[in-house]
């Protein structure tokens, strides 16, 4: 027994370990998969999105699973619990803080609504973080219970592969355990990337990591980057009231239909946010008082300006967490170019029996529900009699900026280059929120806009609704598009009065028409 | 075994009191329906959980503080204004927390010997 436990750690290259106890007060024998040779049926690296769905439901089917997440502490020392990015420093606090600054929106509505509000209001981010922060913890520990109740093993310890069935864990304090499995899983997710190039940036820049986890406001912030997180970001800052700038090198929400990102940005500069186009940061420096000075240069003149800030937001996109796993001793490839794991359909990596899922993955978007789903139909395929893939076609999504933009399907640039401008049919809205018209809201960017084709029934190739709530007005036609939904399906929809929902299924003029695109009346 | 000290409580103003008294540890509760003269309580799930918890209370760390609570009669526990409700979000019994952090198992999880002993044990 022992002999064969040997050869099965030893890899090409692997060093020779007795294996440590896996499990705190487990039996050797009781520790051994159904497989026999190995601790495990599925070993889930990353304890994310993607990895827990994919170990509860290979629980769920009777296997023996074990997880094993860790979380290096950012530059800044920040760390957080079970649950990945999603919960931890990414959609949930992001989503309570944009709420934040909803609310403060609505608090002034309110005078106007007949409500007595004292004036001026102000936000107390120490209390606002709390509250989040708790949260988060409540999801980090309900992920605990899950697991536990679901009899998926946990290990808080970093792991890095010893050969292609074997990964070595490091706990917080040092001590190494092996663990080996038939099945393994890589969900290890990404990181913010740092511009290490620039002076500065490291030392007194923060990212998305840090900012959900301040006990203290961030006070006057440069957002750098372009991306929907500088932009998500940069709105709740302003949102609660504080100077908040955004610089970008070129375009806003690259890869997203650029006439909406156009509007995104247009509203966000209207409500306070400021924009600094076209200029990179050069140098960070911290002042004797504590703040930073950041200079930058224009891309295109080279001219060269500098202001101060209490906080640097580095959302300059994100890296695959892929450098510590020690991929060469298991085999598995990943691209030159951007560090992801290579995956097919199937999500298997170059080895066969090692699959990744999730940010880490290549060539898969970057977001909790096709990674949930895509870490289910994983499990289905492996232990089940599943045959079904994830199908990444489609997928909406919402950027939670001040104004919200949901979207599904092709941008009209991809419909146009995919189909040619003449088989390309686009409709188009600029409608007023009800509700905004009491307090007398700007709602010039409020607008709507279908990508279809141009042949009948004109098939619906995209849908894109900038306004409030969009992601829960979006979410109801991406079921509609999934099921081929056309234009002339549209037209006889009956809308629901009055809503802003009502105004995808009011499209009726097309921006070949050249006639203006503004809602009028009921 | 781990030395913990044991609260005994039986009303919100006495559980208040007692966490009062030790502000500073690390304090874990059990909220249970109260018993009677015979010592039997009108909570089924709580007298299924008890013995899970007493087995449980052996991973507790030195220093900690274990507080029991009665809280009242069944019809003072389904009163939905009642304190615990109210003040303190228990909304269950039997709930084992651990106070000041959302660490909670409500109903048939504490029935679970491996998630009580998770929650006192873990950091």
């Amino acid at each position: 027994m022992a002999a064969a436990m040997a050869a099965a750690l030893r890899g090409p290259g692997a060093r020779f370990r007795w294996r440590q106890l896996a499990s705190a007060g487990g039996a050797r024998g009781a520790a051994r998969g159904a497989a026999g040779q190995w601790d495990y049926d599925l070993l889930v690296i990353g304890g994310g999105s993607g990895g827990l769905a994919c170990a509860k439901e290979a629980a769920q089917l009777g296997r023996k699973v074990a997880v094993v997440d860790y979380v290096e502490p950012s530059p800044r020392g920040t760390r957080w619990g079970l649950g990945g990015t999603c919960v931890n420093v990414g959609c949930i606090p992001k989503k309570l803080m944009h709420q934040a600054a909803l609310l403060g929106g609505m608090i002034q509505d309110a005078r106007h609504y007949g409500w007595e509000v004292a004036q001026p209001i102000s936000h107390n981010w120490r209390k606002m973080a709390e509250a989040v922060q708790n949260h988060v913890k409540s999801l980090n520990w309900g992920h605990r219970v899950q697991l536990q109740d679901r009899k998926v093993k946990y290990f808080n310890i970093k792991a890095s592969f010893v050969n292609e069935h074997t990964v070595c864990g490091i706990t917080k304090d040092g001590k190494e355990t092996l663990l080996s499995a038939d099945n393994i899983v890589i969900a290890t997710g990404g990181r913010p990337r740092y511009p290490t190039h620039i002076e500065g940036a490291l030392e007194y820049g923060i990212t998305s990591d840090d900012i959900f986890w301040l006990k203290e406001s961030p006070g006057k912030t440069l957002v750098v980057g372009a991306s929907y997180v500088a932009l998500e970001c940069a709105g709740f800052l302003t949102g609660i009231g504080l100077d908040t700038t955004v610089m970008m090198r070129s375009i806003p929400l690259r890869g997203f239909d650029q006439q909406m990102s156009a509007l995104v940005t247009e509203h966000m500069m209207s409500h306070g946010t400021r924009f600094l186009r076209g200029r990179t940061a050069t140098r960070v420096r911290r002042l004797p008082a504590g703040r930073l000075q950041v200079t930058w240069e224009d891309c295109v003149s080279g001219r060269e300006d500098t202001d101060t800030f209490d906080t640097i937001l580095w959302a300059i996109g994100r890296v695959p967490e892929t450098k510590s796993l020690n991929l060469e001793k298991s085999g598995v490839k990943t691209s030159p170019i951007s560090q992801k794991i290579l995956v097919d359909s199937q999500d298997a990596t170059s080895v066969p029996h090692i699959y990744a899922i999730g940010d880490v993955a290549e060539g898969r978007p970057e977001l909790t529900p096709t990674a949930i789903m895509a870490g289910k139909f994983l499990a289905q395929r492996i232990f089940g009699q599943s045959l079904t893939l994830m199908d990444y076609d489609s997928v909406p999504t919402t950027v939670f900026t001040p104004l919200e933009y949901g979207c599904m399907g092709l941008s009209e640039e991809e419909a146009v280059a995919r189909h040619g401008q003449e088989h390309v049919e686009v409709y188009h809205a600029y409608y007023k929120p009800l509700e905004f018209m009491v307090p007398g809201r700007d709602a010039s960017q409020c607008y709507i806009k279908m990508v279809c084709l141009r042949e009948p029934p004109q098939l619906v190739l995209g849908l894109h609704f900038l306004g409030p709530n969009a992601g829960e007005v979006t979410q109801g036609f991406a079921l509609g598009i999934r099921c081929g939904a056309s234009y002339a399906q549209v037209m006889r929809t009956v809308g629901i009065h009055p809503t802003c929902s009502e105004e995808v299924v009011r499209l009726r003029i097309s921006k070949r028409s050249g006639l203006d695109p503004t809602v009028t009346g009921c | 075994i781990a030395q913990y000290q044991e609260v005994k409580v039986s009303s919100f103003e006495e559980f208040i009191q007692a966490v009062e008294e030790h502000n500073g540890k690390t304090i874990f509760a059990y909220f249970t329906g109260s018993k009677d003269a015979e010592g039997k309580s009108w909570c089924l799930d709580c007298a299924q959980a008890e013995p899970v918890i007493g087995e449980g209370l052996k991973h507790i760390s030195e220093g900690c503080v274990f507080i029991y609570c009665q809280v009242g009669e069944k019809p003072y526990w389904k009163d939905p204004n009642n304190d615990f409700r109210k003040k303190l979000k228990v909304t269950a019994v039997p709930t084992l927390l651990k106070y000041r952090t959302p660490q909670k198992l409500v109903e048939s999880e504490c029935f679970q010997a491996s998630l009580v002993e998770m929650l006192f044990s873990e950091d």
